[in-house]
């Protein structure tokens, strides 16, 4: 027998044997049909099997894999049968060595962050929004995080008790201010409004988000390490009225329900006019964040002409945001790092 | 719940610090109604002051009165005092707004005749104003002057220190009262501290000054540090007949560094520091004097001693009335713009159908531009009146490759059980020094230390002031903590920066890294890492050389590398090391670079396609020298199996010296071969399997077992 006749014969047999098992109405068809394909003695494939012997023997090996497989490929019809007609022994008995109460396989994943968490929620919403993410470094420079900015020597939010300052001697660290342009760490992320718009032209739509320092004591309030995330339009015509209007959509979307927005007066050096914003929510209005105007100084620090572009600007705390979320009442649970709160998220 | 302090947005107005630097302005209902006319409810006001600028924080009913809490911002020191409260009242509900004329009656006898004032530190003191009462008769302050003080928390002394407070509280302008006679020879000089310098303040205690702060001096030394506070000797007391009255105007930052450095905190150096108006000096003053009078007697001397500079007229400022659409999206009249200006105190010098121009009023320093005046109009009209929806143009934006990336790498650790934490990215001195495999470079230090960001048991490891060059040493703390805790399956990651310096004021490389600890060893680490690598680029080849860090076990850890280049480094901790950061059992470590993955990765995979025959799959079992590693193994067989080969997979490492000898071991490995064009036969199967046996035989001294 040639080889060619011999595999056809097989592939015959395995069409044949799946088509009976699946007719099988109950389980005493499916033995009979068991009986017939792959019964020991005089079951069908055994007897194709012995018809091996006459194929030429160059060709031997091959048909000893395609029984292997056609037998495979036989049990394996007849078994999906079995389980169609509930057990293999005939009868419906439940096995009573089962419990399917025991709990699942064990299988442990891990949790991200409820801060990144809340940053891949705010990334999502204002991505809608047409922002693209932006980064910049944690360390900068006076300019980029004062100067640029349009916050003078004299404010408050420069004194030195109020940043870390960078030397790399130890012993300059207190100096390090002596430097007309000193490095600190960035303590907010406005940093990244002003490195974007240096290299880029109007229109820019812009979110950034990361962490930002100030000398703060740990509390339950308090860490001197946070993440900010930061919103900038900037284009031709661009208004408080559009500002408004990204706040309600962006608050709507992160509360998941239409809410009321509301802005009133505030200061920032680097919007004029300057507004806190809130959202009501539950009965109350619930501080979200400051924003505004960029302030024309800004504008001409990066070298737009502010009678040509204007723009928005907006930053909101990730922390408050993540804790009025998840009702966590300390700050400092987020930076412990113990996995049993991590793992709550 | 309160929402976290400093967890929100910009607050630069609300700087919070180690010091308790807030000090809300509180203004009395009562005391208002002198200035204004109340005829709106209390909700309704504060309601309208809130939308306008002046946040409310609360309200706290004082006997017959109640004391309003307002968030005054640090532009707007005008609201500091109880008639900037006023008139903004009135601006709002346009009605008129009553200012005292501060009149006063002098005798004949001439200031000058008892009093010089000399500045010595014009950088520190721009504007130094003093008058003389004589005879005046110390008592306590009459009820209704009582009243005001205590309702926003003032304390009551007698009724010349409560008239300087209450003149405070009522324009802004800080005053200080002295006994004249305890003035050294009528003599004021305002000059820099010496260093070291000694002062006995009101409150009694001595305080250390340096040459960078400011005093007022008689003819002996300091009665007052500028700003600040006065001095316990020249206060005025029970005796006290004449009264010398300073009215000035100092730097605020000298003010602001001054009260920090010593921690002297007042409702006075508050004022100082947020630049109060000089223009309002002379009235000031004339307003004590008249309330001085009428409260303790006395005469007023004739004339003012005023040193230093007069103040500037503030420049013109011009509004061209479309640029108030331009930037708040909303038309306002022309008529209203006009009339809120100068409500406000702005005084018209020209206008026409386009624009208005006038000088802005002395006591608002924040208004010298175009657009402040916007901010004015705009805020009077209401902020409310400003739409919610509008069009705002649709705009595409892009997910940075930074971010699809991070994405996969956190996947994939989440994925392999670890959880992800947040560490602080300053460091002490010890876990700096414990391992920086990027860069030798010293760490940059800080101006000053984190506070309160670690345990209780690493509390005195040193103060936290370096940034991190490697964010392994912060996940073994992460890792102790939690083992002290007894969760003792932690396994966590993080992906951060580090900071490599690269010299003096220059900002220092800083890349993303991403770091994980487990309590489980190497190998299971590094399947993780290896998943990592996986999810970024299938195809990526990830090796390992050997490393040698004080830090990591001699034998059990290794330098990353992905297709050659450094990936990053991996290791059980040492024994030495573990003990030094407190572990109690075994923990591994990795840090990878995120850039290199960067680099590496595949963001659009393109399909290849499934060859439709079927795989052999061949088992070898080699008996080779420990020194042979599976590294060499793997790439013996990869190179002999040539194109047939799909993979190359070990399966375990076993021993049995009495059969094979010392320092020899079995690897069982396990290799796929598939073609794409055609079924293999036995045949080549064969021939492949000859040739990585004889590979291994003659390159590895492998023998394989039958």
């Amino acid at each position: 027998m040639s080889i060619e006749t011999f595999v056809q014969q097989l592939d015959e047999l395995a069409q044949s044997a799946a088509s009976t098992f699946a007719a099988a109405a109950d389980a005493a068809e499916l033995d009979a049909a068991r009986v017939e394909f792959l019964g020991a003695k005089k079951g069908k494939l055994k007897a194709l099997q012995k018809n091996m012997g006459s194929v030429p023997g160059e060709s031997r090996k091959e048909a000893g894999m395609k029984l292997n497989a056609v037998k495979q490929a036989i049990q394996a019809a007849f078994e999906e049968a079995q389980g169609r007609l509930g057990g293999g022994d005939g009868t419906d008995a439940r096995d009573p060595e089962f419990d399917p109460t025991l709990p699942g396989t064990a299988r442990r994943i891990g949790k991200l962050h409820p801060i990144t968490q809340t940053i891949n929620e705010l990334k999502d919403i204002m991505g809608r929004l047409g922002f693209t993410p932006a980064e910049g470094p944690e360390v900068e420079d006076d300019q980029h995080n004062f100067e640029a900015l349009n916050i003078p020597r004299s404010h408050p939010a420069r004194d030195p008790l109020d940043n870390f300052y960078l030397s790399v001697a130890q012993s300059q660290a207190e100096s390090a201010l002596s430097s007309d342009n000193p490095l600190l760490m960035r303590s907010q992320t406005s940093t990244v409004q002003i490195r974007v718009m240096e290299n880029s032209q109007p229109p820019i739509r812009i979110v950034s988000l990361g962490r930002v320092y100030r000398p703060d004591s740990a509390d339950w309030s308090h860490y001197p390490m946070f993440h900010q995330i930061e919103g900038l339009m900037v284009d031709k015509n661009v208004t408080l009225a559009d500002l408004k209007t990204v706040l309600k959509l962006f608050a709507s979307n992160y509360l998941g329900d239409e809410v009321p927005i509301r802005i009133r007066p505030s200061f920032f050096p680097f919007t004029e006019p300057s507004v806190e914003a809130d959202y009501y929510w539950n009965g109350k209005w619930v501080e979200f964040g400051g924003a505004g105007v960029v302030d024309p100084n800004v504008l001409r620090s990066v070298g737009y002409d502010p009678d040509e572009v204007s723009g928005f600007a907006f930053g909101l705390g990730i922390e408050r945001l993540c804790m009025i979320r998840h009702q966590i009442t300390d700050i400092r649970y987020l930076f412990t790092n113990d996995v049993r709160f991590l793992r709550q998220f | 719940m309160e929402p976290p302090a400093n967890a929100s947005g910009y607050h630069f107005n609300k700087p919070t610090t180690t010091f308790h630097f807030e000090n809300p302005m509180i203004v009395s209902w009562n005391w208002l109604k002198e200035y204004v006319d109340l005829n709106m409810t209390h909700d309704d006001l504060v309601d309208r002051l809130t939308m306008s600028g002046l946040n409310h924080e609360g309200t706290e009913a004082v006997a017959d009165d109640q004391a309003i809490d307002l968030e005054v911002t640090s532009n707007r020191v005008d609201c500091l005092g109880h008639i900037g409260v006023a008139r903004e009242i009135a601006v709002l509900y346009e009605t008129p707004l009553k200012i005292p004329a501060a009149e006063i009656k002098t005798n004949s006898q001439a200031v000058a005749d008892s009093v010089a004032v000399t500045i010595d530190s014009p950088e520190h003191c721009f504007r130094y104003t003093a008058r003389l009462i004589k005879g005046v008769k110390i008592g306590p302050s009459p009820q209704w002057l009582q009243d005001h003080l205590t309702a926003i928390g003032i304390g009551v002394v007698n009724n010349v220190v409560d008239v300087t407070n209450y003149v405070m509280m009522e324009c802004g302008q800080p005053l200080h009262a002295f006994d004249y006679s305890k003035v050294a020879d009528g003599k004021i000089v305002v000059r820099a501290a010496k260093q070291d310098e000694e002062f006995v303040a009101i409150d009694h205690k001595t305080y250390k000054l340096d040459d960078n702060m400011c005093v007022i001096t008689d003819g002996n030394g300091p009665v007052a540090i500028a700003g600040v506070m006065g001095g316990a000797d020249s206060e005025v007391s029970d005796s006290t007949t004449d009264v010398l009255l300073e009215a000035a105007y100092f730097d605020q930052l000298s003010v602001r560094k001054t009260a920090r450095k010593l921690k002297l905190f007042s409702p006075s150096s508050f004022r100082f520091e947020r630049n109060i108006d000089s223009q309002n000096l002379d009235w000031a003053s004339r307003r004590a004097c008249e309330l001085i009078q009428q409260l303790a007697g006395g005469e007023i001397c004739e004339g003012l001693i005023d040193a230093g500079q007069q103040p500037t007229t503030p420049a013109d400022v011009t509004l061209r009335y479309g640029q108030l659409e331009r930037l708040l999206g909303i038309a306002i009249p022309v008529d209203f713009s006009k009339q809120c200006l100068e409500s406000l105190g702005c005084v018209i010098t020209s206008s026409d159908d386009a624009s208005v121009t006038v000088t802005p009023p002395s006591w608002r320093k924040d208004l010298t531009r175009e657009v402040d005046l916007i901010e004015e109009v705009g805020r009077v009209y209401g902020f409310d009146k400003i739409p919610d929806d509008v069009n705002v143009p649709m705009a595409a934006s892009h997910r940075p490759d930074s971010d699809r990336m991070l994405d996969r790498v956190r996947t994939a650790m989440t994925t392999c059980g670890y959880d992800e934490s947040v560490t602080a990215s300053l460091v002490p001195q010890a876990w700096s020094d414990a391992f920086t495999p990027w860069s030798q470079e010293a760490p940059m230090t800080t101006s000053q230390p984190m506070q309160g960001v670690l345990e209780e048991y690493s509390k005195n490891i040193g103060s936290v002031n370096l940034l991190r060059r490697s964010l392994v040493p912060s996940l073994i703390e992460v890792r102790r903590i939690n083992e002290y805790r007894n969760n003792h399956d932690a396994s966590l990651f993080e992906t951060a920066t580090v900071y490599l310096t690269k010299g003096e004021n220059i900002i220092p490389d800083q890349p993303v890294k991403m770091a994980c600890v487990s309590g489980d060893d190497y190998y299971s680490v590094k399947g993780a890492i290896e998943m990592v690598v996986a999810s970024i680029n299938p195809a990526a080849r990830l090796s390992v050389a050997a490393c040698e860090f004080d830090l990591l076990d001699a034998s059990k850890s290794g330098e990353l590398k992905l297709d050659g280049t450094t990936l990053g480094w991996i290791g059980e901790v040492s024994q030495t090391a573990g003990k030094k950061f407190g572990l109690r059992s075994r923990a591994t470590v990795a840090e990878i670079d995120l850039a290199v993955l960067q680099q590496a990765m595949v963001g659009i995979p393109l399909h290849q396609q499934l060859s439709a025959f079927p795989a052999i799959s061949r088992d070898f079992n080699f008996v080779v020298k420990n020194e042979v590693s599976w590294a060499d193994l793997e790439s013996t067989v990869q190179a002999a199996a040539g194109d047939l080969l799909e993979s190359v997979e070990y399966r375990e490492t076993f021993r049995k010296e009495e059969n094979d000898g010392k320092g020899m071991k079995r690897v069982l490995l396990s290799v796929v071969l598939r073609s794409s064009t055609a079924t293999l036969t036995s045949e080549q199967a064969e021939s492949v399997s000859g040739a990585i046996v004889s590979a291994c035989e003659s390159k590895l001294a492998a023998k394989l077992l039958g």
